[in-house]
């Protein structure tokens, strides 16, 4: 970003009832959790104060050959400290997974609509792979509630990289690789238990599509609501480019302001 | 205030309202600095969370459509050399969505609005110009250049009969300025030019994007569900540059709006030397939610120290 002579803090964003705007913030972590997926933690107050789950932030690229933003779902938050989980798989996230305690990045979030966590229910996080993350975030916001379970439940292709920060939070973890089945499988051995406790459950979701779907199509032949957290390529991500739409039936949405987060009623996959 | 007052002062704030010192006047409308929005990277509401989008010279809104448009379907955006490739197609809710929401929402903030105005043929053009004419939209920007869609757009900026007889329609029908913004892909953009101003034009904006297209190495296909899209931001400023320069030497009093990867007030100042009234803003809000309004604040300390400019500028002249 060219340099400037004119302010842009967040205090003076905050100051004038605006939300804040890009800007350049320091590196504390940065460590590889299995080969290819990446924990990258940095210090930005505004983000760790404000961020809710599924929520995501842009990073960009030093290279100005790459100027387009690159979203990422937070994954936790400790203090004015923000982390995010992702895999390298291209020039940005390559770019990202080689910085240091001490680089700095330029970031800008919190972006895009949260999971809905107002009512008191047990929330079954129903995660895989990369689309974990979030749902980590879930349960962090989850575990201040006495009146609320988290219970995750992830699926990953061999390592289980997240079960450490999920059992940080989360009240129970369970968790399986493609050895052994998928989410579906566990969600199948949990249910007589879910059943019996009779309190409301929802499904939160953030994974594969196809996963997702099943997911969906799972929770809404047991009358379980469930959110999803979409994934398209976006352009801008706030909103303003119209490139990341995807099709519900409250017509062609942006996924990076109507969404992330949708519900399977909005995306047609509860079988109504 | 004293000087030391003077040195101590907090640097001006990109979020706050603002007294601008330099403005200019496009095809008799006056701007309040010579630096806009550009067309479908301008959303009222996303882009006004980040910063006060009426102490813009103007705003550009989207496209709009008699109907709703749905679009292209996705993935509709790739990343290429220092900038983007998209292929939205003009999604956009319709006219008349527009008029309830999006115009009178930006007008009660008190900001300079030129409507764009997309269609799929000539009766489409004209019944959103019809239903604009009596709104308060500022000006109207005839869209005769989009790449991404598959009739109307660019296939009508193209071809210069084509353009001259969509603008012997529209010119009756409305008192506001009309600026036509051209497309560079063509081989003689001062031939397009020339056709849009014979046809009544009061203004022209240039460029809208470059056709382009990125492919996927590992599948070997189009990473754009269209295939092609239009690339824009700071890769195509020199394009952008030289259309405005060869526009400008053609047309020496046609108002010209100087558009393509403008991301700093001096990129800006080219614009403006190289004979542009006034400049827009695009693909690098998509990067930087605020560079519309630090390009227009960047500019107008560049503009403090060219008095000859900014004398032309204020009374609607150029530079050359």
């Amino acid at each position: 970003m060219p340099t400037t002579a004119f302010s842009h803090t967040v205090e003076d964003a905050v100051s004038n009832g605006r939300t804040p705007t890009r800007r350049t913030v320091d590196v504390v972590d940065v460590r590889e959790l299995t080969p290819g997926v990446v924990r990258l933690t940095f210090r930005d107050e505004f983000t760790a104060a404000n961020v809710k789950p599924a929520q995501f932030v842009n990073l960009y690229s030093s290279n100005p050959q790459h100027l387009m933003p690159r979203p990422f779902g937070v994954s936790d938050v400790d203090g004015d400290r923000v982390s995010l989980i992702f895999a390298v798989v291209g020039y940005g996230t390559d770019e990202f997974a080689h910085l240091k305690a001490g680089d700095r990045v330029d970031v800008l979030g919190p972006l895009g609509r949260p999971f809905d966590l107002r009512k008191d229910a047990d929330y079954l996080l129903v995660g895989g792979g990369l689309g974990i993350p979030p749902l980590l975030e879930a349960a962090q916001a989850l575990a201040g509630r006495d009146d609320c379970r988290a219970i995750a439940v992830l699926g990953y292709r061999d390592a289980h990289f997240a079960d450490v920060y999920a059992a940080r939070y989360a009240d129970e973890v369970h968790s399986i690789d493609e050895s052994e089945g998928n989410v579906l499988t566990l969600l199948e051995r949990l249910w007589p238990e879910l059943q019996e406790s009779g309190r409301e459950l929802i499904i939160l979701s953030c994974g594969p599509t196809p996963m997702m779907k099943a997911v969906a199509e799972w929770a809404s032949r047991r009358g379980v609501d469930a959110q999803l957290s979409m994934e398209q390529r976006m352009g801008c991500g706030y909103g303003t480019c119209v490139a990341c739409t995807i099709d519900t039936r409250d017509g062609r949405e942006k996924v990076c302001e109507a969404g992330p987060v949708f519900t399977a009623h909005q995306l047609g996959w509860d079988n109504k | 205030m004293n000087i030391e007052q003077e040195l101590n002062e907090t640097p001006t704030s990109v979020y706050a309202p603002h007294e601008w010192r330099h403005g200019t006047v496009v095809a008799g409308v006056p701007w309040k600095n010579p630096v806009g929005t550009a067309s479908g990277t301008f959303n009222a509401y996303a882009c006004g969370q980040f910063y006060d989008v009426s102490q813009m010279g103007s705003v550009t809104t989207k496209g709009v459509s008699p109907v709703e448009w749905l679009g292209n379907p996705g993935v509709r955006t790739a990343e290429s050399p220092a900038g983007t490739v998209n292929a939205v197609g003009l999604q956009n809710p319709g006219v008349d969505h527009y008029l309830a929401h999006d115009l009178p929402y930006l007008k009660d903030l008190g900001a300079t609005v030129i409507a764009n105005v997309a269609g799929h043929c000539d009766d489409d053009y004209a019944q959103v110009v019809e239903k604009l004419a009596e709104s308060d939209a500022d000006m109207l920007e005839i869209n005769v250049s989009c790449p991404n869609v598959t009739h109307g757009g660019m296939s009508v900026g193209t071809d210069p009969v084509a353009l001259a007889k969509l603008m012997d329609r529209l010119r009756p029908m409305t008192d506001k300025p009309m600026i036509v913004k051209l497309t560079p892909n063509v081989t003689d953009i001062a031939a397009i030019a020339r056709a849009a101003v014979e046809g009544g034009a009061d203004c022209l904006s240039m460029i809208n994007t470059l056709v382009g297209m990125r492919i996927d190495i590992r599948t070997g296909e189009p990473i754009i569900a269209n295939r092609t899209g239009g690339v824009s931001g700071p890769a195509v400023f020199p394009v952008g540059l030289a259309c405005v320069w060869r526009v400008r030497a053609a047309l020496p009093d046609i108002p010209i709006i100087g558009i393509g990867g403008i991301d700093s007030g001096e990129k800006a100042l080219e614009y403006l030397y190289a004979g542009a009234n006034a400049v827009e803003v695009g693909g690098a809000a998509l990067y930087d939610p605020t560079a519309p309004i630090r390009v227009a604040l960047e500019l107008e300390e560049l503009l403090d120290s060219r008095p000859e400019l900014t004398e032309k500028l204020a009374k609607g002249d150029t530079w050359r």
